[in-house]
């Protein structure tokens, strides 16, 4: 294992920016030819329908012009990117059996600790592999599926084949077709009729090859009157070359269902993290999300809750910083379908440093959603006069029978608060801290303990030196 | 032991290149309770604020001298850890940061020592039922959504909590009701003993007839005009400040 | 060949532009010295509107603002020198009908330091005239001047209305916007103000009524680079039948717009199923010390209002018509001329219960 942190301008990243050494048995051509999505599909040894899925996607990915209204992409060269990198490890289901450069980071991360201690079931995935994954064996007595998608593609496949790619399809943009034709790796979960799976359930995704990209599919289906929360992190040291992240979740949360889903990503630096989540929701259904975007250089990240069903609902608390060198273009997405549905957005940015923190929203009401309500809140905080936040929150009205509340703030700490504190002898550096810490701990307190934490330590590191 | 703690000699101050203390001269020692009275506009606010070490507030002229030393240049957070508290004539409200872990912070920095949770929780639940406050306010935020009474109590917590040698309280009575000032006066009460000492700036006297002042001080356009006993607060209330005005504004 | 989404306008070409005859400027009383009102062709000197910076602020798109540079058929010069001031608002006036279908006004306002004046401009349209309108009306509102300019459009449910507006403001000037958006079949109207200089102020007042098939779209734009500087816009708009609002309000602050505080209010009635409301408000941030709020609300009207004012014995299109007026009423107040508020109210009657 080295220690590099010759590229790392700003801060130590500490943990995260630890790479290992690693042989890999595989790699695809740098770039992107229907050859290798073949082989990508042979080496997986995958249906026909999957290899052709991937094929037609890749058609569509060819077809369709890279998005020019958010951040500037055209440093990201796809061609650059190699596609497919699985690490020199089968699955395994016992840590114990993990090789150990991986397990070295992964421990770094503090994730088997974190599964001893409180969850229900941990899955790994490093570079486009998934090497580990374990669930609780009561949950598994209880039918609840939690396995990683080559293998659910194998044990699984009339399910996978019926909801795979349909709430994205390759259609939905560049990146998603992009993600049809070479994903790899990715949690499958399916937790069946009236289960309460009462502790989370957790993955953890970590690039670890230069220039690799990482396009692992998430697909969990929470059927009538259960009840899941899904944990997932992200990191990946730096390198000088760009990396991209091009994943997919899908989330079908069925009649009465309540899923919540927790992210923490905190990629390196150099990481375009072009990601597409969704979820849709069937009849008093409940979708949660909880989105705290640290890392990358660019993200385009909008969570989209499709409320399908009368009386469904979706709450949005996302966190998002922006520091130096980094443009986060984060929000989220909602569609009321239905009468009676209702959401709640509450999104906070910071930006400090240089960082650009924009805020894309997008509240749409169909005509035939009557009664339903929605409020929105978007808070910014500047911390100096070098960063950008931008709000742009689009709403879109087509019926009159409905509650629609929206409100956005944007400043800096204010000096009277900083003076209040201080007249209490904490000095002018903790008392922004503290400021800061209130103003995230919307997000903080929907978290698990050790993520709390740890989003406060990524507080105090992006903080220190800063303030003064 | 010198008995001497505040001493302020020909305090100038300028908030936006505008005068609004024009030589003001003020001495406190140690277990004494002063009152400052005076009509809007005159600079109590701004004695306070400056006491506290506002950056708005500059000093011009003068010095400022807390427990034997200049303090004219201090910070706020160092002054606190003097012993110089304020009691805030509107508390900010601080979202996210609940009254516990603020004042156990804030406990932590005044005395150089960590606390404990349990034992400063005990401390904390002592100084609430004192002052006849619910226990939940201690895991709510920082006076978010706290009434007017509710966030003057809030003060008085705070500084029954630090334990400041100097207690300033600014306009702590106003906005409250006969209740909640008894609560409030008997919680200064207490504070005060032969080394603590209470600056009371006020508009009305409602505080007055609690504490028992040692003396009372009237402030007008930035200088204290007059210098005197209980007699002074009854001169204003029956007059009113027009004509105290009239009376001592040559001065 | 212009296509505009989200109001649902494709392929759109500029019509035919004929000549319009008729007097526009009414002047009540002679105006004071110091104050020159021309019309925009008298002061043919073209050097000398170009003088002024009007690079930025692209208003409705670029192609409706040099369409207006080109073929502009109307329109006023108002030159305020320096101290001077008008107690009576000027008003411009122009109503479209068979003879002049067309209205391309052009209008320039030059105010300089300490001087202040109220300009209204109204444009209305004979029943049954398919009529066209498209202007561009540029500020400069010097040091400490203050405008107010109100602009009422009332034309008829088949007519076009396109109209960009855009001030430069310099230190402590101000310029008020008050807008009424009451007809045409489809609107596109632009406000948009650069707040250049210290402590420039501008306030936008918006009142919009959606009825029938109306396509609207309302930008309205305020640009803070002077430190201190300040706006607000508020906007209060009622839709029914099948019409369609885009709301976009731009909040932006520029670096170096140090201690500069911007506010932002919509407010929408939603009074049938069939309406459709877009809002875009944008807040946009390179500075840290600035303040910036929005806040945008859409519903019906309140039940239990309504039903009060029933139960006395109003019918229910009456009973909403005087919840909307009461709604649009802080707005109406601020245009100083008895008439004009009056024909407001009457527009606002006449499409609301006569309908």
């Amino acid at each position: 294992m080295e220690r590099k942190k010759t590229y790392i301008e700003d801060i130590d990243r500490g943990i995260y920016d630890i790479k290992n050494e690693f042989t890999y048995k595989y790699k695809a051509d740098k770039g992107l030819t229907p050859e290798i999505v073949k082989e990508i599909s042979k080496e997986k040894n995958e249906p026909k329908w999957m290899t052709d899925f991937r094929l037609k996607s890749l058609e569509i990915y060819n077809s369709m012009p890279i998005p020019t209204w958010g951040p500037d992409l055209s440093d990201l060269n796809i061609e650059d990117i190699v596609t497919y990198i699985r690490p020199d490890a089968e699955m395994k289901h016992s840590w114990d059996d993990v090789p150990e450069e991986i397990k070295k980071t992964f421990e770094l991360l503090g994730l088997p600790q974190a599964e001893r201690e409180s969850l229900a079931g941990v899955g790994a995935q490093y570079d486009s592999e998934v090497v580990y994954h374990n669930i609780r064996k009561e949950l598994v007595d209880q039918g609840v599926v939690y396995m990683d998608m080559e293998t659910a593609l194998i044990e699984y496949e009339d399910i996978v084949r019926e909801y795979f790619m349909t709430l994205v399809p390759p259609t939905a943009h560049k990146f998603a077709a992009l993600h049809g034709a070479v994903w790899s790796g990715g949690s499958f979960v399916y937790v069946p009729e009236g289960v309460d799976v009462d502790i989370p359930l957790q993955s953890y995704f970590r690039l670890n090859a230069p220039g690799a990209g990482q396009f692992e599919h998430t697909l969990i289906i929470v059927e009538k009157g259960s009840r899941l929360h899904f944990i997932e992190g992200c990191s990946a040291p730096k390198y000088k070359v760009n990396n991209l992240h091009a994943g997919c979740v899908e989330l079908f949360v069925k009649e009465n269902a309540t899923l919540r889903y927790s992210t923490i990503e905190n990629w390196s630096k150099n990481m375009y993290n072009l990601n597409t989540k969704r979820a849709v929701v069937d009849k008093n259904g409940t979708i949660e999300w909880v989105s705290g975007s640290f890392g990358s250089k660019v993200s385009m990240l909008y969570p989209m809750s499709i409320l399908k069903g009368e009386g469904a609902r979706s709450e949005f608390t996302g966190i998002t910083f922006a520091s130096q060198g980094q443009h986060l273009d984060t929000g989220t997405k909602v569609v009321h379908a239905a009468p009676y549905t209702t959401s709640t957005v509450n999104s906070k940015s910071i930006s400090k440093d240089g960082g650009y923190a924009f805020y894309r929203g997008l509240l749409k009401v169909a005509p035939n959603a009557y009664g339903c309500k929605s409020t929105v809140s978007c808070e910014s905080l500047m911390l100096d006069n070098k960063s950008k936040s931008d709000t742009l929150p689009i709403i879109e009205l087509n019926n009159d029978n409905i509650d629609i509340g929206h409100e956005a703030k944007i400043g800096r700490i204010s000096d009277e608060a900083i003076f209040y504190l201080m007249s209490r002898g904490i000095s002018e550096e903790e008392a922004k801290a503290m400021i800061v810490r209130g103003f995230v701990e919307p997000i903080t307190k929907e978290l698990p303990l050790e993520y709390a934490v740890e989003l406060n330590n990524l507080i105090n590191i992006e903080l220190e030196g800063t303030i003064g | 032991m010198a008995r001497e703690l505040l001493n302020i000699k020909g305090l100038k101050v300028n908030i936006d290149d505008k005068e609004i203390l024009k030589g003001l001269d003020l001495n406190i020692n140690k277990g004494e309770i002063h009152i400052i009275m005076g009509p809007n506009g005159s600079g109590k606010s701004t004695l306070a604020y400056t006491l506290m070490g506002h950056p708005k507030y500059e000093i011009t002229d003068g010095t400022i001298e807390f427990d034997g030393e200049l303090i004219n240049e201090m910070k706020a957070d160092e002054r606190a850890k003097k012993g110089i508290f304020l009691s805030f004539q509107y508390p900010e409200e601080i979202p996210g940061v609940t009254v516990e872990d603020f004042l156990r912070t804030a406990k932590t920095s005044v005395t150089g020592k960590m606390q404990g949770i349990m034992a400063f929780k005990k401390l904390l639940k002592e100084k609430m039922d004192l002052l006849e406050m619910k226990e939940e306010y201690a895991s709510r935020y920082l006076n978010l959504g706290f009434s007017g009474g509710e966030k003057k109590k809030n003060e008085i917590l705070q500084m029954s909590i630090l334990e400041p040698k100097l207690a300033i309280l600014d306009e702590t009575d106003s906005g409250l009701d006969v209740d909640a000032i008894r609560i409030v006066a008997e919680g200064v009460k207490r504070i005060k003993d032969e080394s603590r000492s209470i600056l009371v700036i006020t508009h009305y006297n409602k505080l007055l007839d609690y504490l028992e002042p040692d003396y009372i001080h009237i402030l007008l356009d930035g200088k204290i005009v007059k210098t005197g006993g209980m007699e002074l607060a009854k001169e204003i209330d029956e007059e009113g400040y027009e004509n105290i005005k009239l009376r001592y504004s040559h001065i | 060949m212009i296509t505009w989404k989200r109001i649902k306008l494709e392929n759109f070409s500029f019509p035919k532009i004929y000549d319009y005859k008729k007097e526009f400027i009414r002047l009540e009383e002679e105006l004071p010295l110091g104050i020159r009102l021309d019309k925009i062709y008298d002061t043919v000197d073209k050097t000398k509107i170009n003088w002024l910076n009007t690079s930025e602020g692209n208003g409705l798109g670029k192609e409706f603002i040099s369409f207006v540079n080109e073929f502009y058929n109307s329109g006023v010069s108002l030159y305020l020198e320096r101290n001077s001031l008008i107690e009576k608002p000027i008003v411009v006036e122009f109503n479209m009908d068979k003879e002049n279908p067309t209205v391309v006004d052009k209008n320039i306002i030059v105010a300089e330091p300490n001087s202040q004046a109220t300009i209204v401009f109204d444009y209305s349209t004979d029943e049954g005239v398919e009529a066209f309108h498209n202007g561009f009306t540029e500020i400069h509102a010097g040091e400490n001047s203050s405008l107010t300019i109100i602009k009422v459009q009332r034309m008829n449910d088949i007519s076009q209305n396109f109209d960009t507006n855009i001030a430069y403001v310099k230190g402590e000037g101000k310029v008020n916007w008050i807008t009424a958006e009451l007809g045409s079949q489809i609107s596109g109207s632009n406000f948009t103000t650069f707040l250049d200089e210290v402590a420039s102020e501008s306030n936008l007042s918006s009142i919009y009524l959606g009825d029938g098939h109306r396509k609207m779209d309302l930008s309205y734009s305020m640009i803070h680079k002077g430190p201190r500087s300040i706006s607000n816009i508020e906007s209060r708009g009622a839709l029914m039948d099948n019409a369609k609002k885009v709301f976009r309000g731009n909040l932006d602050f520029k670096r170096g717009s140090r201690l500069a505080k911007g506010g932002e209010e919509e407010y929408v009635l939603l009074l049938d199923p069939t309406v459709k409301s877009d809002s875009i408000p944008a807040l946009l941030c390179e500075e840290d010390d600035v303040q910036g709020e929005h806040a945008a609300s859409a519903g019906q009207i309140n039940e239990n209002q309504l039903f009060y004012l029933m139960s006395r014995g109003l019918s229910e299109r009456e009973a909403k018509k005087l919840i909307i007026e009461g709604a649009f009423r802080p707005v109406i107040d601020r245009i100083p001329l008895e008439e004009l508020k009056q024909i407001i109210d009457s527009e606002i009657e006449r499409r609301l219960v006569n309908a």
